[in-house]
């Protein structure tokens, strides 16, 4: 495990990859702290904060695209996984070394609080909580990247998918905020996302009776529930859909809250998408 | 030290393996052959855990590959078709890499890595990034990563591809040595290859097994295998008479001649006669002078031609049975 992540840590910066990426994430930084605090007389870093987190659509991509994608166009995969190292190991060394770049950048970030109390009364716990959430936000969006990387052998697949996710993580608080919140479409909205489940199931393991069993268990427990307790459907949309809003949940951080349920909310998500991968890696060479 | 019973690769409906069983002992050089597409890197990818089998089980060194994986595939080194080199290290990086991924102890490390350059003669590149090397010595980098740790089986999917004659024979001589110590399964389709450096050859065709023996019994028990190529001096039916009366004689194939007034032919007899004295008799007492007299063996490029030629004549487990 040490070695796939010292190999992998390296090859960040002998690529331009890790260089680029803290540069660029400095750059920007260093210009809403500069508008933001120094120039606006703000006291408060995580305003910084809150305000660069679209950064996380250009930037994720570009750190997690190739972690997986690469080894299997080179064919490297190979010699991991024919290796006396399990997939869990591979993994876990990939998504920390990864991390590891992306913590180096913010802990540079951890001296702007203290720039600031030069000029007068820095909230400093505020700031930190608010760079610890930051953390794990990043965190969390690196764990669904690596996922992506997984699935495909092209980079560029990779980086267009990771985008688009990100994108919409950060869209999800405006689209759910326009769904309809009474319980009918409640119902259809969670028999049509229940279906694609089934579908996805079906495609994952050719199993059919498996698919329309549990299709059809599914769909008949919605109805049931929204036959009964129609008030069990009231709003759920929109909490459904909110779950998703990975940035939604910083907001408490940028508020001075630290919260432990986001923080276990991000713990969740990283470990959720490091089983999915090490699950896709093995049913990709099991299939 | 290899087992390997029923393995069975199905992708959807195509079966890529059908029901491989064959054994390895300790020591041995097995060669896979067969044409491209018969399932020879397939097999290779599952004894090595790369990929998963549909049914069976191979079995390296007592652990099973599917079920203790990290146990079985300490005992393999594997070389695959394209050798899986990361192009932005030196060649020094990377067998550091996987010496360490390998659980090779970092106090024989710094030994084992010059050891194993100084084998397969990589030293002087030692230092230059691997996507500046030319593919002879990638594919010989790739060698030296399947060698590192010294695996007890060691699995070369062709091997020598991308090599110059000179590397081919000095690639085959280690392939040799280090049979004294390891347990080598290699794949080829150079047939001269097979022959040159296995114990025992593996045919596969299709997925299936057609044949599995030594390279001597293969070539010696073939039909036809006994051949007497003869050029002549006289007239071709002259010539046929002649050698159509000598008692033994079964089969007469006429070749193309290439001096005039010459017939150049190859008779077959029975197995393990001589006839080379009753054919120069014969010729002599007709005034028919010979030119050129040697035997033919059938090569193992014939052999390998006209088992895979032949359509799903699979289950023969012994060369002696055709």
């Amino acid at each position: 495990m040490l070695a796939i992540y010292k190999k992998e840590l390296k090859s960040y910066f002998t690529s331009m990859v890790g260089y680029v990426f803290i540069s660029l994430f400095l750059v920007v930084i260093g210009i809403y702290f500069y508008v933001y605090n120094l120039s606006n007389g703000y006291a408060n870093f995580e305003y910084v904060l809150s305000s660069i987190s679209f950064l996380f659509i250009v930037l994720i991509p570009i750190l997690t695209m190739r972690l997986m994608a690469e080894e299997k166009r080179q064919k490297t995969d190979q010699l991991l996984f024919t290796s006396p190292l399990s997939e869990e190991k591979i993994i876990i060394g990939k998504y920390l070394a990864v991390l590891t770049v992306f913590v180096i950048a913010m802990v540079i970030t951890l001296i702007y609080p203290i720039i600031l109390t030069k000029y007068g009364t820095v909230d400093l716990k505020l700031a930190y909580a608010g760079i610890l959430g930051f953390t794990m936000l990043g965190g969390a969006y690196l764990s669904i990247g690596l996922f992506i990387s997984t699935l495909t052998e092209n980079q560029v697949v990779a980086a267009v998918v990771c985008f688009i996710v990100v994108l919409l993580t950060y869209l999800m608080t405006g689209i759910a905020g326009m769904l309809p919140s009474d319980n009918c479409s409640a119902w259809i909205i969670f028999s049509v996302l229940f279906f694609i489940v089934c579908l996805v199931t079906y495609f994952m393991m050719h199993n059919i009776t498996l698919s329309i069993g549990l299709g059809i268990i599914g769909e008949c427990a919605l109805a049931v529930v929204y036959f009964v307790k129609p008030s069990f459907f009231d709003g759920s949309v929109v909490k459904f859909f909110k779950w998703f809003s990975v940035i939604d949940r910083y907001d408490n951080f940028s508020l001075g809250i630290l919260d432990l349920t986001s923080i276990i909310y991000y713990i969740t998500l990283i470990i959720l998408f490091l089983v999915l991968t090490v699950q896709a890696i093995k049913k990709r060479r099991w299939s | 030290m290899i087992e390997v019973k029923d393995l069975v690769k199905k992708y959807g409906n195509h079966l890529a393996v059908d029901h491989l069983s064959f054994t390895v002992e300790k020591g041995q050089i097995l060669g896979f052959l067969g044409p491209n597409g018969a399932g020879k890197s397939t097999t290779m990818n599952m004894l090595t855990g790369y990929i998963s089998a549909t049914e069976g089980n191979v079995i390296i060194d007592g652990h099973d590959i599917f079920d203790e994986p990290e146990e079985a595939k300490k005992s393999i080194g594997y070389l695959p078709e394209i050798p899986p080199l990361y192009p932005d290290m030196t060649v020094r990086e990377y067998l550091k890499f996987v010496a360490d991924i390998k659980n090779v102890k970092k106090n024989e490390q710094e030994k084992m890595i010059e050891d194993i350059m100084k084998l397969i003669q990589i030293k002087d590149v030692s230092e230059r990034l691997i996507k500046h090397l030319s593919k002879g010595y990638k594919q010989r980098v790739g060698l030296a990563q399947a060698i590192m740790g010294y695996p007890e089986v060691i699995i070369l999917d062709e091997p020598t591809v991308g090599l110059d004659p000179k590397q081919i024979i000095e690639i085959r001589d280690l392939i040799k040595t280090l049979s004294k110590k390891h347990t080598v399964i290699l794949s080829s389709h150079i047939l001269s290859e097979i022959s040159a450096v296995c114990d025992i050859v593996m045919i596969i065709n299709k997925g299936k097994l057609v044949v599995t023996d030594t390279p001597e019994n293969l070539s010696n028990h073939m039909e036809g295998a006994n051949g007497l190529f003869l050029t002549v001096k006289g007239n071709k039916d002259t010539v046929y008479d002649v050698i159509s009366s000598i008692p033994k004689v079964t089969k007469i194939h006429y070749e193309d001649s290439e001096e005039a007034n010459t017939v150049s032919l190859t008779v077959y007899s029975k197995e393990h006669e001589d006839i080379r004295e009753a054919v120069f008799y014969a010729l002599s007492e007709a005034k028919c002078p010979i030119y050129d007299m040697h035997s033919t063996k059938m090569s193992l490029e014939n052999i390998f031609l006209e088992l895979t030629g032949k359509n799903d004549k699979g289950g023969l487990k012994n060369a002696s049975d055709l």
